[in-house]
């Protein structure tokens, strides 16, 4: 079992919403908000330095807030519409910050989803060439290949 | 713990690995040299052939930002530096750039012999028929069709296995970067390899550092975790460009020597991607084996064949949504090239320490280089669709997706005014200068042999030297002036 330790509450139900929107299903791509996406995330965080971590999980806060300007709720809560109406703002965003952060949620994102072996065929990805090479890192293995259940 | 060498070189890269080399004949006179790397020391069997798992071979995951967060660098980070995860791309400096280096006493007389025998040490080879993969073929094509030269490039691959993951650490060692030449040799003949070993400050010969514990899954090293204090009579800097530079700022050496961290390229790129119509699975075969100089002399930049794994091409498209999920629903039919931009340097951009000490590197993409990368994606995407992709994933056009009957229009699609920093993919693997080499310390920090300015145990020996962009990739011209630094260091030895 793989416990989340960074990516729960509002920072979970922000970061589903918005991997359904930068990597929505498309033919055999399923939606990018799941659980096992969110755990690749969360141990990805869990590798950064201390105060990139504090920025990195403070932006996603903003993201969840933000929301109350693009229609009256938390991003999670608002429609698809105005979920990609936001996250088109922060892209091109005069405000630089937004800009970075949007950057680093996007590329959490579709690392937590297309770094998972379960996402290469879909893709028409065959992946490694030696593909049972001993893991360094257990836990992202077992992940990626979705050998751990996740909880938040 | 405390310890005494006669030298010490900081880095294994292109710089250090080979610096380590060349001074062999001082070790077998009985020297006491090592090598100190702030990365772990990797063994082939490491190299799993994950894009997530190997992001620890990278500074910052591969993704170190500059200051400004224009863009990301991409620097090796273990025993063997930047050449652990690079594709082996050799190129000579050539001589127009040297003279426009004017540096004094630096000729191709003297780098000649030394690219002579770095590449026969390093096996330079010209890419053969069968390393050719779909993408690499298609680029030739495209490229003559166009009416472009298309020329080959030099790569430094013995018995190459062609599974194409060279940059996620070559698991076959067929590329010969130093983990696999330079410092088999110089451990052999008894230089002392010590890896995790962060250097955090210089006094009058002497490092202060910290050995860290070896990550799991990587080569012990032979001192226990913890502080040392290195006295040593020589000391070689090869931390690669950001480093050196920070490494001699956090030391307090620009008292005397201002032009540390200045005069600093990055070779800003981007990676293009063109739809083609049926499979050309490029991520199996040799990544990189033509380029195309057609626009190096007018517009600054090359044209590269390139291959990147599925989330890095990600963040290079700049898509996202349901154009990424379309695009990436035929990333085994993706066409890929690299438009590398040689830049040149300016004073707003330079090498700085932050408050905890932390190495900054502060770069704004300059307007001439905007137009030129601007340019470059012009001519990229009408690559593609001579190549006969069908669609060009283009970041500075006004709508990224350009279908094939919209090629005519690729001029007033494509335009500098699409270009917003940080939401453009820009990136970086060449980062040059900081300690460059010349006359005196008002316009330089070294001496054409890497020799510190007024600091004579202290030598810099990797692109730090560079004064300005190398214009081609940059660790053959690395090697070379890593050689022509050992062998001053063997004279005053001697």
């Amino acid at each position: 079992m793989y416990h989340c330790k960074h990516i729960k509450g509002h920072r979970l139900k922000t970061i589903l919403a918005a991997a359904n929107c930068i990597v929505p299903a498309h033919e055999g791509l399923s939606n990018g908000g799941t659980l096992e996406t969110a755990a690749v995330v969360d141990w990805a965080i869990d590798q950064m330095p201390g105060a990139l971590q504090f920025q990195f999980l403070i932006f996603i806060s903003i993201v969840y807030l933000l929301g109350i300007f693009f229609g009256g709720r938390p991003f999670h809560k608002l429609s698809y519409n105005d979920q990609i109406r936001q996250l088109k703002w922060m892209e091109s965003s005069p405000i630089k910050a937004f800009r970075m952060g949007f950057m680093g949620v996007k590329s959490y994102i579709c690392m937590g989803y297309f770094t998972r072996d379960t996402n290469w065929s879909a893709i028409k990805y065959h992946g490694p060439v030696f593909y049972d090479t001993p893991a360094p890192d257990d836990v992202i293995r077992k992940l990626c290949q979705e050998k751990l259940k996740v909880r938040s | 713990m405390k310890k005494h060498y006669d030298i010490v070189i900081i880095g294994s890269g292109a710089g250090g690995g080979t610096v380590a080399q060349s001074l062999i004949p001082l070790r077998e006179k009985g020297l006491k040299i090592a090598i100190l790397e702030q990365g772990p020391h990797f063994s082939h069997s490491f190299f799993t052939q994950r894009e997530i798992e190997m992001m620890r071979l990278f500074r910052f995951n591969g993704a170190w930002p500059v200051k400004s967060g224009e863009i990301t660098i991409a620097a090796g980070q273990g025993v063997g530096g930047s050449t652990l995860m690079y594709t082996g791309v050799s190129f000579r400096l050539p001589e127009p750039v040297l003279q426009e280096w004017n540096v004094p006493d630096l000729s191709m007389a003297d780098l000649y012999p030394r690219f002579d025998q770095i590449e026969q040490d390093i096996h330079v080879i010209e890419p053969s028929e069968k390393m050719v993969n779909d993408n690499n073929r298609l680029f030739k094509q495209g490229c003559e069709r166009l009416g472009w030269p298309v020329k080959k490039i030099p790569l430094n691959v013995k018995n190459c296995e062609k599974l194409g993951f060279c940059n996620l650490g070559c698991s076959s060692g067929s590329k010969q970067g130093t983990l696999e030449v330079q410092l088999p040799k110089a451990i052999k003949s008894g230089i002392d390899l010590i890896p995790n070993c962060e250097v955090v400050h210089l006094s009058e010969k002497t490092i202060h550092a910290k050995i860290h514990k070896a990550p799991p899954g990587t080569l012990e090293g032979m001192w226990q975790p913890g502080k040392i204090t290195i006295h040593s009579d020589i000391i070689i800097l090869a931390a690669g460009s950001p480093g050196t530079s920070g490494l001699l700022l956090k030391s307090g050496f620009q008292q005397h020597l201002p032009r540390i961290g200045r005069d600093i390229t990055l070779h800003p790129a981007m990676t293009l991607y063109g739809l083609y119509p049926k499979p050309i699975v490029n991520y199996r075969g040799f990544p990189k084996t033509f380029y195309t100089d057609q626009f190096t002399d007018s517009h600054n930049y090359y044209i590269e064949t390139a291959f990147y794994y599925p989330f890095v091409s990600t963040r290079h498209m700049g898509l996202w949504g349901e154009q990424l999920s379309e695009i990436m629903s035929k990333y085994n039919q993706l066409m890929t090239v690299l438009i590398l931009n040689h830049d040149t340097i300016r004073p707003e951009n330079r090498i700085t320490i932050d408050r905890k000490g932390n190495v900054q590197v502060h770069y704004q993409i300059a307007t001439s280089v905007i137009k030129s990368l601007c340019h470059a994606q012009i001519h990229a995407a009408r690559l593609f669709f001579e190549a006969g992709c069908e669609l060009a994933i283009i970041p500075c056009a006004s709508s990224p997706v350009i279908h094939r009957d919209q090629q005519k229009q690729l001029e007033q699609l494509i335009h500098k005014k699409h270009f917003i920093p940080i939401k453009t993919p820009v990136s970086s693997a060449h980062p040059q200068g900081g300690c460059a080499m010349g006359k005196n310390s008002d316009t330089s920090v070294t001496n054409s042999w890497g020799q510190v300015h007024g600091v004579p145990w202290l030598f810099v020996a990797d692109a730090s030297l560079f004064p300005n962009s190398a214009h081609v990739n940059p660790y053959l011209t690395v090697m070379a002036l890593a050689d022509r630094v050992a062998s001053k260091v063997i004279k005053i030895c001697s």
